[in-house]
């Protein structure tokens, strides 16, 4: 059975390519080749796979040590009155 | 007994003995086996060709690994449209208006997809959660949306099925019911409403096939994404 010829240029499931062509067309703003990304952009970055994979990562750490600390702090401030009280 | 208009949501029984299990096996007994014949009658072939022609659509933008779901995507599609299709009848339970089911459905399903994805490319998977070319100022928040609609998937993938086929199934009930009730009151006006009913069938119908392809084409996209 012969094919639709009809194949869709932009992927359904991803916004990324949305954005880098809105970018590129109406800004005239290119993402960076690999070498111009210096320090810490080479490995924080949303233009490689690497790159957004560290940021994702990144952001889920942070998000979890903030919880950590805010519930350990809480749990502090529960047992200091315990503590006074007895 | 009067009924009232969402008894024909609830899980049927028949003396304490739920009838749940036969109404989800009523679309395999009504579905023939395939033959070992070479050339089938007509209603095997246009099973086949039609399992095969939505097989091929489905699968086409999806790698090979992705094609090992074949099975399961071809015999969700069938399970799912004839669920919807039979409860078109009058008086038929439609398990499909259970959310408990489309729950059981989708959520296994998502959870395999984003499972397969982890596990097999890690770095792709979470690749996913940022798309490509975000400003930097909006990465952490774009982080952060793209996990909550990764959670949400499964969620709008169960209650759009249970939303659409209750929503229409009542319309049907309703509107019926007052065709039923105007007609000795005002005949032009019932059949009126007679004609709005059976344009509203013809649209469950309608409803009832996209439903049942929209729930397997988003499951094929997720799988998509993380093969």
């Amino acid at each position: 059975m012969p094919t639709s010829p009809v194949k869709t240029r932009i992927p359904l499931t991803s916004f990324g390519h949305l954005i880098t062509e809105v970018k590129r067309q109406l800004f005239a703003i290119e993402p960076p080749a690999s070498v111009e990304l210096t320090g810490l952009r080479k490995y924080f970055n949303s233009y490689s796979l690497q790159g957004r994979r560290n940021c994702v990562l990144a952001t889920y750490g942070i998000m979890l040590v903030t919880a950590t600390a805010f519930f350990m702090h809480r749990q502090n401030k529960k047992e200091a009155p315990k503590d006074c009280t007895a | 007994m009067a009924l009232n208009f969402f008894d024909q949501f609830m899980s049927p029984m028949f003396l304490g003995f739920p009838l749940m299990a036969l109404a989800l096996t009523l679309p395999w007994m009504l579905f023939p086996n395939p033959s070992s014949r070479w050339v089938n009658n007509r209603l095997l072939t246009l099973q086949g060709w039609f399992i095969n022609r939505f097989t091929q659509q489905l699968l086409l933008p999806i790698n090979n690994q992705g094609h090992k779901w074949a099975l399961m995507f071809s015999s969700l599609m069938i399970f799912l449209l004839s669920l919807n299709m039979l409860g078109l009848l009058p008086y038929t339970f439609t398990p499909t208006t259970q959310l408990s089911l489309n729950m059981g459905l989708a959520v296994p399903f998502w959870l395999a997809t984003v499972i397969i994805g982890m596990r097999n490319q890690p770095t792709h998977s979470l690749g996913h959660l940022l798309p490509e070319g975000t400003p930097t100022p909006l990465i952490p928040v774009l982080i952060v949306i793209e996990t909550i609609s990764l959670f949400i998937r499964p969620l709008a993938l169960g209650v759009r099925l249970t939303a659409n086929l209750t929503a229409g199934h009542l319309l049907i009930q309703l509107i019926a019911t007052a065709a039923f009730v105007l007609l000795p009151l005002m005949p032009a006006v019932a059949l009126m409403t007679m004609m709005l009913l059976l344009l509203l069938t013809l649209l469950e119908i309608a409803v009832a096939m996209i439903q049942a392809y929209v729930f397997v084409l988003l499951l094929s996209l997720y799988l998509q994404e993380n093969v």
